[in-house]
């Protein structure tokens, strides 16, 4: 038996007055020190799940256990949760060390305890030295990182980012994201965070848990995500891709019309229907020429040249595939010219729970 | 053309600017020359000028104690006014209940209805169960025209507050009340101030309700200053006004000064 730290279990919440669950039937569980994204499209539920793990809101029904043990009888104020809200909301009326020593002084932690905590809290977060700033004194990022130390000087259980990176420019965000990560692994606490940004969520995640209408779509690690979507929504929310429907052969064989044979990775029954995707980086340029299994003639209809990669859109039978190829590939196509494309039967998911 | 134009613009904005001033202050610049002068009648201009009538103001035990009585019944209602408003914002602002709107509408209801129709009604309820001329009496009626403006001094304070801020309290360990005290009434307290010092100031120059509710035993400085002019004009009324004037702007001041204060901290 895995021991998890936090498990979430067949919540559901539905807002008074609303028609449907905003939050449905959402279980997953985390191991002590993991990071786990919590990746959709806005309005999806994503903060719903976050502010009932926090206590913040009341689930309609389901359980939140934290070491096993359900915490939906406990207060907010008494869970031990770290919380950064995407508007940091920080306390604007205290100087930057106050925001940060506030969860000590309500443990009523000793006086000289405290100075020594939010001095390490703030250090951590590179804050040091900045203690007496008034909150509007700090820029976006500063108040990021005073929001995650007013959240970690209190060793939170958990700790808790919703979209955390939103409301940083470009450059600040790419900072971030590497800070928060580092962060997170130093202190080794647990940790969900909100996103709707799959580079993020891709980036710093051990483990990602996309989500869509209110139901968990698919839960596990960057790769397990991107490589083998379960579902047709994972599959066009996370990268790009190329879709066929096919109907299973032989094990491993599916038949694309207007495409021919194509073999994939993943246990079908034959005769099935399937949906299959390949990512455009992993099909490849065939210096054989010749059509066959998992390998297909066509002509280049369109060139995007994108510095270290050239994506086409290759016209094969009555499919357009679309391919990333690396720009130091030797000899590049040219529009209008006949290429053959490859890809690995590995590279060709079978997508388990579409609708096919 | 094109260049008097903006001139000429600038000129008649001005103008206007200086007659509106010149039309308001008229009043209180009139009084305030009037009470510097010796004669036993009100006349402008005076002939010649001394405090006179400042002297006899404080020399006066009946304005002394009316002014006494009016200061605590202007700081009992300012406080709770104060303590009202903020009861009633919060449950305005924060909760969702039955009759929402009936609420809202009775706390705005004091500032439609004419002072004088409502001098009339507290009256004729206060009459029978003995609360007329009795500090009680005159604290509750003015906590009756007063709260409405509390409330909306402490509800735009109140809409300001961010609640994910009280949140943030509340995750990170502050009970519901430790929020309040920490973090809800600190970031209300500029509605709190300015709506008790608008109550303050209300109670202490209300006339109208007051003539109706207080006699000898609860009178206020406005209603003796009222009763005063019954029977004399003289400058002592001018000397008094124009103390009541230098309160009012003293109050606003030090409390402009107060949170000016505050928020250069
Ligand atoms: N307080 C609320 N009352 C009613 N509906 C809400 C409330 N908060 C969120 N919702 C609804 O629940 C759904 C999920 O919202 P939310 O959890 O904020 O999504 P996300 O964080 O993924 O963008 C949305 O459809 C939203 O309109
Ligand atoms: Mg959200």
């Amino acid at each position: 038996m895995v021991d998890h730290h936090v498990e979430i279990e067949q919540l559901v919440k539905t807002y008074p007055g609303a028609q449907k669950p905003s939050v449905d039937r959402v279980s997953f569980s985390l191991p002590r020190g993991e990071m786990l994204a919590l990746l959709g499209p806005s309005g999806c539920g994503k903060t719903t799940i976050l502010r009932m793990i926090a206590g913040l809101i009341a689930p309609t029904s389901g359980a939140i256990r934290i070491d096993g043990r359900d915490v939906s009888a406990i207060p907010v104020h008494k869970r031990n949760m770290g919380m950064v809200f995407q508007s940091y909301a920080l306390f604007p009326h205290m100087t930057v060390a106050r925001n940060v020593s506030f969860g000590l002084e309500m443990r009523k932690v000793g006086k000289t305890e405290i100075e020594e905590r939010v001095k390490k809290a703030l250090d951590l977060v590179k804050l040091t030295g900045l203690g007496e700033r008034k909150v509007s004194q700090l820029s976006g990022g500063q108040q990021q990182r005073a929001a995650i130390a007013r959240s970690l000087v209190i060793e939170p259980e958990l700790l808790l980012l919703d979209e955390p990176l939103s409301n940083l420019d470009a450059k600040l965000r790419d900072e971030m994201r590497d800070e928060i990560r580092e962060i997170q692994a130093r202190t080794g606490v647990t940790a969900i965070f909100v996103t709707h940004d799959q580079d993020e969520a891709l980036s710093m995640a051990d483990r990602l848990a996309v989500m869509s209408n209110g139901r968990l779509e698919q839960i596990g690690t960057p790769r397990e995500i991107f490589d083998r979507p379960q579902t047709d929504f994972v599959a066009t929310f996370i990268g790009a891709g190329n879709f066929f429907s096919g109907k299973v052969r032989e094990p491993g064989v599916a038949e694309v019309e207007g495409l021919g044979e194509l073999r994939f990775s993943g246990e079908a029954p034959t005769g099935s229907s399937v949906k299959l995707m390949v990512r455009p980086h992993r099909l490849v340029l065939d210096g054989t020429g010749a059509a066959g299994v998992n390998r297909f003639s066509g002509t280049v209809e369109h060139i995007v040249y994108r510095g270290q990669t050239l994506t086409l859109t290759v016209r094969c039978g009555t499919q357009r595939l679309q391919a990333d190829l690396p720009t130091h590939a030797g000899v590049l196509p040219e529009k209008g010219g006949e290429i053959t494309l490859a890809v690995a039967p590995e590279d060709v998911t079978f997508i388990e729970k579409a609708a096919a | 053309m094109n260049q008097s134009t903006p001139f000429l613009g600038r000129f008649a904005w001005r103008t206007l600017l200086v007659l509106l001033y010149l039309f308001l202050l008229a009043p209180i610049i009139i009084v305030f020359i009037i009470s510097f002068d010796t004669r036993q009648y009100l006349a402008f201009p005076p002939e010649s000028y001394s405090f006179g009538s400042y002297a006899k103001v404080f020399a006066n035990p009946t304005f002394i104690s009316a002014f006494g009585r009016s200061l605590i019944i202007g700081l009992v209602v300012g406080l709770g006014a104060v303590a009202a408003g903020m009861l009633l914002s919060l449950s305005l602002a924060r909760h969702e209940f039955r009759g929402k709107g009936s609420v809202n509408f009775l706390i705005l209801a004091p500032f439609l209805v004419p002072h004088i129709v409502l001098a009339v009604g507290i009256m004729l309820v206060m009459a029978p169960i003995g609360l007329l001329d009795t500090y009680a009496g005159i604290i509750i009626a003015h906590l009756g025209i007063t709260i409405p403006y509390t409330v909306r001094t402490i509800m735009m304070s109140l809409m300001s507050v961010d609640r994910r801020v009280e949140e943030a309290a509340l995750v990170h360990g502050a009970s519901p009340a430790m929020v309040f005290w920490r973090i809800t009434l600190p970031l209300v307290s500029p509605g709190l101030i300015a709506g008790g010092v608008i109550a303050f100031l209300i109670s202490f120059d209300e006339a109208t309700i007051s003539l109706f509710i207080v006699s000898v035993r609860t009178s206020t400085l406005p209603t003796e200053i009222f009763h005063y002019l019954e029977y004399s004009t003289d400058p002592q009324i001018a000397a008094l006004s124009v103390i009541l004037i230098l309160i009012s702007v003293g109050v606003v001041i030090a409390v402009e000064r107060l949170i000016g204060l505050r928020r250069a901290l």
